[in-house]
């Protein structure tokens, strides 16, 4: 594929979050130290569930279900160590409050907090888009393009590139929702997210049928609206809550 | 939400330093890797680089393993024996105070590699692009750029873009020939100058560690090549002041690649000026390794991060290494050796002394890139080429 197309893909996959990180995440450098942190957390989940899975690869084609297994196992192991991550999260905000106290400086806002869970959101996305998407993308320049039997209409990389892009929405904004899920032990908030993130990857299987990604992709676009939906509704509503708290002015 | 209201939260300036380093080498890592990808098409360009790094063996595809790995040692054991050679005929030259003979021969080697290997680098991408580039223009513009380059380096009231610029560029055409070492003498030369770098600053013998207590006794520049990020003025505690350029270059990465020379690879030493302050500083950090730097009154910590431009060199070296084979295992070496980095230097903050900043980051980039050329990229070319993700 040409160069611009292939510009053109990467865009595709990553230009949301692109324009996300250069207006809300570069304006402050800790965020984009959190970026990277949890871009690395996701690298070593994804490194330790394809040593896992060495021994049973490469999986026949055509058989959908060991594709199944695979899906179900990644999401347990990476929404656990989400929790996980929202742990260590939890430490680090106390440690900044206590920095903050020393240096007599206010506490984390609201928003603050929202922002460092979107950064870290931001950083599975990225990482998803990067590992699936462009590390495929990027040795495929030149002439001539590939397309596979399943998906006859689109170029390969065209469906990966959306695919990724429905992703990263989806890790993005779920990791908000579920950051503010455990602080507030909000039981709703905490199961959904598990459920979007394995909805969603089970879709992905729905391209194994002959033609199926015509059908799957809107589906999987349907998820993440909706985990944009909820994350934009739960955080307004915060928001909200936080400002009537506070009386006038913005805390 | 009005803004201006708002008093100023701790998360809008936290972390300020680190991205001021960061930033740097994503960049020479990022330049490294763009010229390897362009540059690299015909893979029969490597069988004719000779220099000390393979003076003892140079690998043919014909070897067996065992003996590229052996070889490679052989390799490794020359470059690293020509390093601490002429480290300690560093410190025995500081020792005896010929330091205006130093930064001179710094100047000369700054020169050389910016005429030198930026001149063939720039050949090699006229000639990959086709421009339309006569000679007398290319050596009028080479040499003006060389010369620059020096007085950026040397001169202590040049603008800090400029300066931080020619040191980015320096260390993106060192690392970009050494990624031109044959692939197993690559990675067990990263391995053996990791190991060598601990031993150099933390054992009491070291040559590093020898050069920074003197330097330190005698409160002096170590004449070295070192980047230095913008120093942050913190407008709320009580120090409010830019430090003063200091000029403090001199003993550089060079590898005089053509002439087969003794390889002068002299890690950047660092140093710092104590500061008059009652909080005791973080004292200077190893040569190689970045470092913290009280500046001003009053406890407030900021200041600007150095890092040696060896660790620049040898991060770009792995990355470049890494990106002859995919760029999935550059993403994942990238990751690693950033948070090598961090690592490095939260020990830093935590121990307050002189450490090294290559071991964490090169053993961490190894372990990713041996762990993703043999899983993850298995794993992840099966999911995504059947458009199953998660």
């Amino acid at each position: 594929m040409t160069v611009a197309a292939g510009i053109g893909y990467a865009l595709l996959a990553l230009g949301p979050s692109l324009s996300l990180f250069v207006s809300v995440i570069s304006r402050k450098p800790f965020l984009i130290l959190t970026l990277l942190s949890s871009t690395l957390v996701w690298l070593v989940s994804l490194i330790i569930l394809s040593g896992l899975w060495r021994p049973f690869l490469p999986l026949k084609a055509n058989v959908w279900w060991p594709y199944a297994l695979l899906v179900l196992s990644s999401v347990c192991f990476q929404e656990a160590l989400r929790f996980l991550f929202w742990k260590l999260y939890m430490r680090l905000e106390d440690v900044l409050d206590s920095f903050a106290d020393r240096i007599s400086r206010p506490r984390l806002f609201l928003t603050d907090k929202l922002q460092i869970a979107l950064a870290g959101g931001l950083g599975h996305g990225v990482a998803h888009a990067v590992f699936f998407c462009l590390s495929l993308l990027t040795p495929a320049f030149g002439p001539a393009t590939f397309y596979v039997d399943r998906c006859s209409k689109v170029p390969f990389f065209l469906v990966s590139a959306i695919i990724a892009l429905a992703f990263v929405t989806i890790h993005t904004f779920s990791m908000v929702i579920a950051f503010e899920g455990y602080a507030k032990g909000n039981k709703v908030d905490q199961v959904i997210v598990p459920v979007i993130h394995l909805s969603a990857g089970m879709l992905t299987l729905v391209n194994f049928a002959s033609e199926g990604c015509v059908i799957g992709v809107p589906l999987l676009y349907l998820v993440a609206s909706l985990t944009l939906l909820h994350c934009g509704k739960m955080v307004w509503q915060r928001l909200i809550e936080s400002q009537n708290q506070s009386g006038s002015t913005l805390r | 939400m009005d803004r201006t209201q708002r008093p100023r939260s701790v998360l809008d300036s936290l972390g300020e330093e680190l991205i001021g380093i960061l930033t740097p080498v994503s960049i020479c890592m990022f330049t490294v890797v763009l010229l390897v990808c362009l540059l690299n098409s015909d893979p029969s360009s490597s069988a004719s680089f000779s220099s000390i790094a393979t003076a003892a063996y140079s690998e043919t595809d014909s070897d067996s393993p065992w003996d590229k790995l052996l070889g490679a040692f052989l390799n490794s054991l020359v470059f690293v024996a020509a390093i601490t050679v002429a480290t300690f005929l560093l410190v025995v030259l500081f020792y005896l105070r010929c330091v205006r003979f130093l930064k001179l021969y710094m100047g000369f080697s700054a020169f050389v590699v910016l005429a030198n290997l930026g001149g063939e680098i720039s050949v090699l991408l006229i000639d990959r692009f086709r421009l339309p580039v006569d000679s007398v223009t290319f050596s009028i513009l080479l040499f003006n750029f060389s010369v620059v380059g020096v007085f950026a380096v040397f001169m202590s009231r040049f603008s800090i873009l400029i300066t931080q610029g020619y040191l980015v560029v320096i260390g993106v055409l060192v690392a970009y020939f050494f990624t031109m070492l044959p692939e197993w003498t690559t990675w067990v030369l990263l391995v053996a100058l990791a190991l060598y770098d601990l031993a150099a600053v933390l054992l009491p013998v070291g040559p590093l560690r020898l050069l920074v207590e003197m330097a330190i006794s005698r409160d002096e520049d170590i004449p070295a090549l070192v980047y230095e990020a913008r120093p942050v003025i913190r407008d709320d505690s009580r120090l409010v002041q830019r430090r003063v350029w200091r000029d403090r270059r001199s003993s550089q990465n060079d590898d005089d690649l053509e002439n087969n020379e003794v390889v002068n690879v002299v890690r950047a030493e660092e140093d710092e000026q104590r500061s008059e302050i009652s909080v005791p500083l973080i004292e200077r950090s190893r040569p190689e390794s970045s470092e913290t730097f009280l500046e001003g009154i009053g406890l407030g910590s900021s200041g600007a991060i150095k890092l040696g431009l060896g660790d620049f060199i040898f991060y770009s070296v792995l990355v470049g290494r890494a990106a002859m084979y995919d760029l999935m295992t550059v993403y994942a070496c990238y990751l690693a050796i950033i948070a090598g980095l961090g690592v490095t230097l939260m020990l830093l903050s935590v121990y307050q002394k002189a450490l090294p900043a290559l071991p964490v980051s090169i053993m961490l980039g190894v372990v990713f890139y041996f762990l993703a050329r043999l899983f993850l990229e298995v794993f992840v070319v099966q999911c995504s080429s059947n458009l199953v993700m998660f």
